[in-house]
């Protein structure tokens, strides 16, 4: 369907990432899958994402971290120290160059080192700066520090990520794995920085945006927010209060989690008539009439005798089966998949989500693709590795000066 | 309307419940006129519950009844006049109806698809029946989070507001490439892969080490301490993060335990993590006795990346972010004043957001179907009459 001469979405955009672990690396990450030309700023002993693994064999080696593996392909690198004016000479040397600059060092980093936005935009008044920081810049708390564990944490999203414990005063809310606070400040920033090229075509003009982490976190709880504003109070996290639904989306009669024998399925079957089509797959158990399970209502209010029965029914079984002949009478379940099972998973590979990619030293892997596609602008192919540390300071550096 | 950045493009929403809806707010508040189309023949799901009011910030509202020929004839008049079409119906919903792209370019070349179904729009398992917290579970998101003992952990309502945010980003790359070359697109969009791709170096780390990633709550691979402490009151909890040697240097001396500093077990992260029951249990003995913002300040005067653990009613009541603009006063229909969110950037160039409150069915009415659309008054009431804007 694509059209040959087509090119990639973002072709001839020119992105500048000085960038650190998760947030402004995964935002870059974003517009090189989309087919800008990114090049990563780093400092002489690399992003911190190098040390970090998970490494092959448990042996450090700083082109072989998972970490940066996994956020930093289709990138270009450049070594610089911003601390010594020389080099600060060639970054002011590169601006001209350059579309867009995605950063989250510690506020006041470019303030410091006489780089700040205004002497930036003399340079090139074109140029979009997107600085990532967990507060934002203003506000009580912008002058205090934070990491993924902090904003998870202080967004209001970690109370709702497990369900109901017994004692709340024993177990802590938890952060979702995977640095979830940071991806959501980096996605945040990925659509500040459309946006800001949207007016930049109109008007020609750059722009400085300040992400604030804490702000992009809490548009994640954008449910919870609403109610907050209309005066429900959020769920208890202690189970014997526990009564309904709740901020989390697994909850009781709605669904939950049934385990099998190789593992766990996800069901939801949660209108009446689903439920019948529920009860039909299981080959309608005497226990179906029962009135403690005959509405929604009920089901609800005696959760953990319908949760014991429906045990005994999934534990002899395949989470894969129950899925697949669930959906085949239109209701909502899923297996809970391993990564394991996702790389193995036909609708993906049908879709050819996953994405090969050779790396010089780590060898070849998949790597998630693009969760979309396009049909009129072709999605850049064989999009290249991760970059070793510095591999295109020269060429970057002959092509700025 | 202001000066924002996305002023002068309109959008048709026909999206429902969460992620659509969500993805379509962040393009009004940036200024794009929305006009989000429902009917009370299938209403929004999500129109029950205060939610709806943030889902739908700052849109129009018409009814129209897309079942009808003539509901579809204003609908399909209505794509002319527009830049992004949105919707998340089950796949092939939206093609069943009669608005399948390749008659929406027939009316408007250069039109903007976004398409939004949980596994996508191709594939063995498109036609499959999705939710969000069930994608959680199908794409590992879940998988890599909680305690990693019992059963897969509930995983909070992560899945639209994710996709929501992705959805806005794709339409704006799109909208800008159309700006630039005049084609449309047509945006197949998989909310199951949106969420896998949030979790890449799960992915990467069982390839690499040929172990599944094993869930650690609030712990960290490298950095330590980290984790919860308790704090005074009921369900009170500070967030720690000792992220180098100087805010470790800082937290000894802070909380006065030289002997656990000058041992040699505890100068680097790793060693720390070996002597993490020790070291946590004093730093509880210090934190149990503040509150968790009495404990925040403490710990971030001495530069220590600390914060307390809210639930989000404790988190919608934090002064920062009203100070911060983010949440901000707005008037409502019914004479009460809310503090609502805005969008999480700022920029000094232009405008902050536009929000308005969100509107009920039917709001827009008039004013798109005949001031817009130019329909007769007569014509107008009796599509009301016929059940055909309703």
């Amino acid at each position: 369907m694509t059209d040959s001469q087509d090119t990639s979405i973002l072709d001839g955009l020119r992105v500048l990432e000085i960038g650190l672990g998760v947030s402004a690396p995964y935002a870059a990450l974003n517009f090189a899958k989309l087919g800008a030309e990114v090049v990563k700023l780093e400092p002489l002993e690399g992003d911190p994402s190098r040390t970090h693994g998970p490494f092959p064999n448990g042996i450090k080696h700083k082109e072989k971290s998972g970490l940066f593996l996994a956020y930093n392909h289709g990138k270009k690198s450049i070594c610089l120290d911003l601390n010594i004016s020389q080099d600060r000479d060639k970054f002011e040397s590169m601006l001209p160059h350059f579309d867009l600059v995605i950063e989250n060092q510690n506020l006041g980093f470019f303030n410091d080192r006489r780089l700040g936005y205004k002497k930036i935009s003399s340079i090139n008044p074109s140029l979009i700066w997107v600085s990532i920081l967990p507060f934002g810049e203003v506000g009580p708390y912008s002058q205090y520090v934070a990491d993924d564990l902090v904003l998870f944490h202080m967004s209001g999203n970690a109370h709702g990520m497990i369900g109901p414990v017994d004692n709340p005063e024993v177990e802590p809310p938890i952060r979702a794995g995977g640095y979830q606070a940071e991806m959501v400040a980096g996605l945040t920033a990925s659509t500040a920085a459309m946006v800001a090229m949207h007016q930049r075509l109109k008007t020609g003009k750059g722009c400085k945006i300040v992400v604030s982490g804490l702000d992009s976190m809490i548009t994640m709880a954008i449910s919870g927010i609403a109610n907050s504003a209309f005066g429900q109070q959020p769920t208890t996290r202690e189970l014997s209060k526990e009564k309904g639904s709740s901020i989390g989306g697994m909850v009781s009669a709605i669904g939950g989690v049934l385990k099998c024998n190789d593992g766990y399925v996800a069901i939801s079957p949660r209108e009446d008539s689903q439920w019948e089509r529920w009860l039909e797959l299981m080959g309608n158990p005497r226990w179906a009439d029962d009135e403690r399970f005959a509405t929604r209502e009920n089901r609800q209010t005696n959760v953990s005798a319908l949760w014991e029965l429906l045990t005994e029914w999934s534990l002899p079984r395949s989470k894969f089966d129950i899925a697949r002949s669930g959906q085949e009478k239109r209701i909502p379940c899923f297996p809970v998949n391993t990564i394991e099972d996702l790389l193995a998973d036909e609708h993906l590979a049908y879709r050819e989500f996953f994405v090969e990619i050779a790396h010089f030293d780590a060898g070849i892997l998949l790597h998630p693709g693009l969760p979309y596609k396009l049909n009129n602008t072709n999605i850049p192919q064989g999009i290249s590795s991760a970059p070793r540390l510095g591999s295109h300071t020269q060429e970057i550096l002959e092509r700025c000066t | 309307m202001g000066n924002f950045p996305l002023n002068g493009l309109r959008i048709l929403d026909f999206s429902w419940i969460i992620a659509g809806p969500t993805a379509a707010r962040h393009l009004a508040l940036m200024g794009a006129e929305v006009i989000k189309i429902g009917s009370s023949r299938r209403p929004d799901p999500s129109s029950r519950g205060a939610a709806f009011q943030v889902y739908n910030q700052s849109k129009e509202y018409c009814s129209l009844n897309l079942s009808t020929p003539q509901g579809l004839e204003i609908a399909k008049e209505l794509v002319t006049t527009c830049d992004v079409v949105i919707e998340n119906f089950a796949a092939g919903v939206f093609e069943r109806i009669g608005l399948d792209y390749e008659t929406l370019i027939a009316l408007r070349p250069d039109v903007i698809l976004v398409s939004s179904a949980g596994t996508g729009h191709t594939g063995p398992d498109k036609d499959y029946v999705a939710y969000g917290s069930l994608l959680q579970h199908y794409t590992g998101w879940n998988t890599i989070s909680g305690y990693g003992k019992d059963e897969p952990i509930r995983g909070g309502l992560w899945a639209d507001p994710w996709v929501g945010m992705e959805l806005a980003m794709i339409t704006v790359a799109a909208i800008n490439h159309r700006m630039k070359t005049g084609k449309g697109q047509y945006i197949d969009f998989s909310m199951a892969e949106s969420l896998t791709a949030s979790i890449p170096a799960g992915l990467l780390e069982y390839q690499i080490t040929n172990q599944l990633p094993t869930p650690i709550g609030n712990d960290d691979v490298i950095k330590s301490p980290h984790g919860l402490y308790k704090c005074k009151g009921y369900d009170a909890w500070i967030a720690i993060s000792i992220q180098n040697e100087v805010q470790w240097g800082s937290l000894c001396k802070l909380l006065d335990i030289p002997k656990i500093l000058n041992s040699s077990n505890c100068s680097s992260p790793k060693a720390r993590q070996e002597n993490k029951v020790e070291i946590d249990q004093e730093i509880n003995k210090f934190t149990s006795s503040l509150g968790n913002y009495e404990a925040m300040d403490i710990f971030q005067n001495h530069g220590i990346p600390s914060g307390p653990s809210l639930n989000i009613s404790e988190a919608y009541s934090d002064p920062h972010n009203t100070h911060s603009g983010y949440l901000a006063p707005q008037i409502y229909p019914d004479g009460a004043t809310r503090l609502m969110p805005g969008m999480p950037w700022k920029t000094e160039e232009s405008e902050p957001v536009h929000v308005i409150p969100a509107p009920q069915i039917g709001d827009s009415n008039h004013r798109i179907y005949m001031e817009l659309m130019g329909m007769s008054s007569d014509a107008y009431q009796e599509c009301i009459r016929n059940q055909i804007i309703y």
